[in-house]
């Protein structure tokens, strides 16, 4: 997989997010480095909600973090709404804050344990000098009763409630983008499913664009219009999500698919389509990253790294020998080396 | 608040508030000058006039305490407040900067710790003069490292929470995150620590004036006191006494006031905290049969006594297990799935109140005393947990790990088992298992880890294996390998299984049975592709609607359920469910549903599901 390209990118006048060539690494002791995300390059359109999904270790989250430039990304472009983020340093960084949002995996740790749910969400338009009467409106938005919540502390929630004012929190600046960073696998199925509707409600009423990151491919689908397979750092694939889940190409996504105990697809079992575990990123492996595990791995995989390309209507995938329903063989040299 | 603190914590705050007003107040109470010689007959002992008798030299013992005191609180707690200014910037500083800031400071940090404390202390008071400013400066400056030390721990364990990084997202400047974020969580802990340094000061400066390196005569300190009190041992013990105990107990105080506060900050709160054990009458056991299986529960209860009231946290539930076969446990968190199996295995907390009967091959394990316990938890009943980190030692290899259990419970030899934890570690698919015997679990993986521990768990050929959540922890793919491993290995060594998850499409896979907890009660049970293909249950067909699946058209909307789970303290009466269920009428208000058999399928409810739609609006959902 191990793809890296751009060929998939739409023009840039008609993206809000534009991501190129997003490097992140981190220094990991005795002069090693952790090559977390390696070249991936998405976009979003206004309103468009992107899945990105993929097992630990994958960058999803790294890449998730370098897109707020928390911390930023060692290389690569972020481009929002046309204006370079990357470069952008101190205050001149904070002035974009607004238009970019996050909600995150663990909803006691995302919260201040000493202050009020008051003071949590109308941080930010005392950051920003705004009125703070919309406080009342999102809780409600968010499905939680002003009245008494808005005086209790983190602690007197349950677990869903928590990332209800999370969500808030997020809201109440009108981001144009709201990253959510496994909003929901920390709870548990009836709560999840009450946050998922709740987000789908957001959306329309705010008109947001969301990057919904999970590990759960039954989540992602649920809630999104595309989504990005990764693996070590790199992208697999991508495309709309009924057409990615019905016609998976790649092998890795659809030795996802095919882990699912309900994957409900003709899929061989797993267990013939994957095998050993994750190599770690510190070393990640030549060539295609996803080629130990691949049983259709050969030769070319580890001397050439895929790239992107297009296989479909809007589908596209980064792999040499790939999975694809028509008999006729791959295009091996569509693309330059 | 004031339960959890104890009256102990009250006490102390008590003994400080007067000792501090006392010093405060001294000029104002109607005491003898602490200089007024012969204010009195010398070295006598308590009498009206001068309740804690007289010196040497005929001076008021009360008055001088009480002076005393000021000199030394005033220099605990002032040297602590001093060592605070300088302390915690310098500490929050590093914590949230980190990089060269940390650096720096910390390699200064670690120099300062170094020295030599008291000796310094000696050095200084020597040389500058023994006044209260300089004896004060001395002990605020050597607490300095330690409270850098302290505040930066705790910056940095909150720096790196997702609050913070929230806030920077927020685009508040790091001034602001620091005061609103940072430091209100930090205060706890540095507040505990502060009575805690308030004590060792006034030990320090007592030992200080002991050596007559403190505050100068005629000026009183405690330490001052105690020294000057040794000569007249003999003939007038109080003298020495008096600030003796006075000082004992002040710095008890403070250790204790401190001690408290830091448990405060520890202890999370949780409705299932345990906190004191009260004996509970046992829970009587409805009469029934012991039959011919291989494991039976019947009517296994866990109880917690909490001070919020009593937590049922497993209400009634009965099964019975035959080899060969699964039987998967399903809830949400808080449903008891997890305190079932617990209970089962004996292994509860001390606080637990455990009713009902647990039978393995028609004996009775719960009338076998923990130690008894031992000898069937391994050998008979094999268990693998959500975290294989906690089950494994880190400080020990693999190799010893597993062949631990083969060497205790089945007595064989170093090599055998050797040997046999090399064929136990191939047989649950760890390539090249001579290697890792050497190797510690830090090193590998979490699902290597996890098979690891489902290796130990068969180590002794057991009847029956208890996986609680074992892939919770994993990767999608690693999940499928381990689900597929622990069926393979049912088949092999012929056992039964018992599947402990909140996952339904797993549970719908591989187990044979199944049955749904909901607030510690069971509310349906059978054959798990009966149970998922036609619910009858409100709750178990809510459950399935709203868990997402791959067969579902983008943006499919899920079934909600709405509200959350019930406070177990709390339950509302008759069915668990009713506030949540769409379907309840008034008799579900009023009394508990019965699980009401129906061809081995059973459920509780008084409204079920008609099949039909069941079937109609559940079909896909177990999905095979």
């Amino acid at each position: 997989m191990a793809g890296s390209g751009k060929a998939h990118l739409r023009p840039r006048d008609e993206v809000l997010l534009r991501v190129e060539d997003l490097v992140v690494e981190f220094p990991a002791g005795r002069g090693r480095t952790v090559r977390a995300v390696s070249g991936v390059s998405f976009d979003l359109a206004r309103g468009e909600t992107l899945g990105i999904v993929g097992e630990s270790g994958c960058g999803k989250s790294s890449a998730a973090r370098a897109l707020v430039q928390l911390p930023p990304p060692r290389s690569g472009s972020v481009r929002l709404d046309g204006r370079e983020l990357t470069t952008l340093r101190g205050e001149a960084l904070r002035r974009t804050r607004r238009q970019l949002q996050m909600i995150f995996q663990d909803p006691i740790s995302s919260l201040n344990p000493r202050r009020r749910v008051r003071e949590i969400v109308g941080e930010g338009p005392r950051v920003w000098n705004l009125p703070g009467d919309r406080v009342d409106e999102v809780l409600e938005a968010v499905g939680l009763d002003p009245a008494t919540a808005a005086v209790r502390r983190p602690h007197e929630f349950s677990g869903g409630q928590c990332q209800r004012i999370s969500i808030a929190r997020a809201l109440i600046l009108d981001p144009e983008v709201v990253i959510c960073d496994e909003p929901v696998s920390a709870l548990d199925v009836s709560v999840q499913a009450q946050i998922l509707g709740l987000l789908e409600d957001l959306k329309a009423r705010y008109r947001l664009t969301l990057v919904f990151i999970a590990h759960d491919l039954a989540v992602v689908k649920n809630v999104s219009d595309r989504i990005m397979v990764m693996y070590l750092g790199k992208v697999c694939e991508l495309a709309p999500s009924a057409d990615l889940i019905s016609r998976p190409a790649h092998p890795y996504t659809r030795a996802l698919i095919a882990s699912i105990p309900d994957g409900g697809l003709d899929l061989p079992p797993s267990d013939t389509l994957i095998s050993g575990e994750p190599p770690s990123p510190v070393d990640p492996p030549s060539g295609c990253r996803f080629r130990t595990r691949c049983p259709r791995a050969r030769e070319r995989c580890a001397a050439e790294e895929p790239q992107i390309r297009q296989v479909g209507e809007d589908h596209w995938l980064a792999c040499h020998f790939p999975a694809l329903p028509d008999p006729e063989p791959p295009v091996e040299d569509s693309n330059k080396e | 608040m004031r339960r959890r603190l104890g009256i102990g914590f009250w006490l102390a705050v008590g003994w400080i508030g007067v000792v501090l007003l006392a010093a405060l107040l001294a000029d104002l109470l109607p005491l003898y000058r602490y200089d007024e010689t012969l204010a009195g007959p010398p070295q006598t002992g308590p009498s009206w006039e001068h309740p804690l008798g007289t010196d040497g030299l005929g001076r008021d013992v009360l008055s001088r305490i009480v002076y005393g005191a000021r000199v030394s609180l005033g220099v605990g707690v002032g040297a602590v407040l001093l060592g605070l200014l300088i302390g915690a910037p310098l500490g929050i500083l590093a914590g949230y900067r980190r990089r060269a800031a940390d650096a720096i400071i910390m390699a200064v940090n670690d120099v300062a710790l170094a020295f030599p404390a008291l000796v310094f202390a000696l050095a200084v008071v020597a040389f500058a003069g023994a006044s209260l400013r300089n004896v004060l400066i001395v002990l605020a400056v050597l607490g300095v490292p330690a409270w850098v030390r302290l505040v930066r721990g705790a910056t940095l364990s909150f720096a790196e929470r997702e609050f913070v990084l929230a806030a920077r997202v927020l685009g508040t400047r790091d001034r602001r995150i620091l005061w609103r974020e940072i430091v209100p969580n930090v205060a706890m802990p540095a507040a505990s620590y502060a009575f805690i340094g308030m004590a060792v000061v006034v030990v320090a400066e007592g030992s200080l004036a002991f050596l007559g390196l403190s505050v100068q005569a005629p000026t009183p300190t405690w330490g001052g006191l105690i020294n000057e009190g040794r000569t007249l041992m003999e003939t007038a013990p109080h003298v020495v006494l008096v600030p003796s105990v006075v000082m004992f107990l002040t710095v008890l105080s403070f250790n204790l006031v401190g001690d408290r506060l830091r448990a405060l900050t520890d202890v999370r709160e949780s409705g299932l905290e345990p906190v004191r054990q009260v004996t509970v009458s046992p829970m009587p056991v409805a009469e029934h049969q012991v039959r011919d299986t291989l494991l039976q529960a019947e009517d296994v209860r866990t109880h917690f006594v909490t001070p919020r009231g009593l937590v049922k946290a497993v209400d009634g539930v009965s099964f019975t297990l035959e080899r060969g076969r699964t039987l998967a446990i399903v809830g949400e968190s808080g449903s008891g799935k997890s305190m079932l199996i617990r209970s089962i295995l004996g292994l509860l907390p001390g606080s637990a109140v455990r009713g009902g009967k647990v039978y393995l091959s028609g004996e009775d394990l719960t009338a076998r005393t923990p130690a008894e316990m031992r000898s069937v938890l391994g050998p008979r009943l094999g268990t693998v947990f959500q975290d294989p980190m906690t089950a494994l030692n880190p400080v020990r290899t693999i190799g010893t790990q597993v062949t631990e259990p083969l060497r205790v419970h089945l007595g064989l030899g170093r090599k055998e088992a050797r040997a046999e934890a090399v064929r136990l570690l191939a047989s649950v698919g760890i390539p090249d298992p001579v290697r890792m015997l050497g190797r510690y679990p830090h090193q590998l993986s979490g699902g290597m880890r996890q098979r690891v521990t489902i290796a130990m768990a068969l180590s002794c050929g057991p009847d029956v294996l208890f996986a609680d959540e074992p892939t919770t922890a994993l990767d999608v793919t690693i999940q499928d390998q381990v689900l597929r491993l622990l069926h393979r290995l049912r088949e092999e060594h012929h056992m039964a299984v018992v599947l402990v998850s909140h996952d339904l499409s797993v549970v719908a896979r591989w187990a044979d049975e199944v049955i749904v907890m909901y607030a510690g009660k069971v509310v349906e049970r059978g054959p798990a592709a009966e149970v998922f293909r036609r619910p009858r249950m409100p709750y178990t067909q809510a459950l399935l609607q709203a868990a997402p699946r791959l067969s579902d058209p983008v943006h499919h909307r899920l079934r909600e359920i709405p509200g959350r789970p019930p406070d177990l303290v709390d339950l509302p009466p008759g069915c668990s469910f009713r506030p949540r269920c769409a379907y309840a009428r008034d008799r579900c208000g009023q009394e508990a549903p019965p699980l009401v058999n129906g061809s081995g399928h059973q459920y509780a409810c008084w409204y079920p599901r008609p099949i039909e739609t069941a079937i109609a609006e559940g079909a896909e959902s177990s999905g095979r």
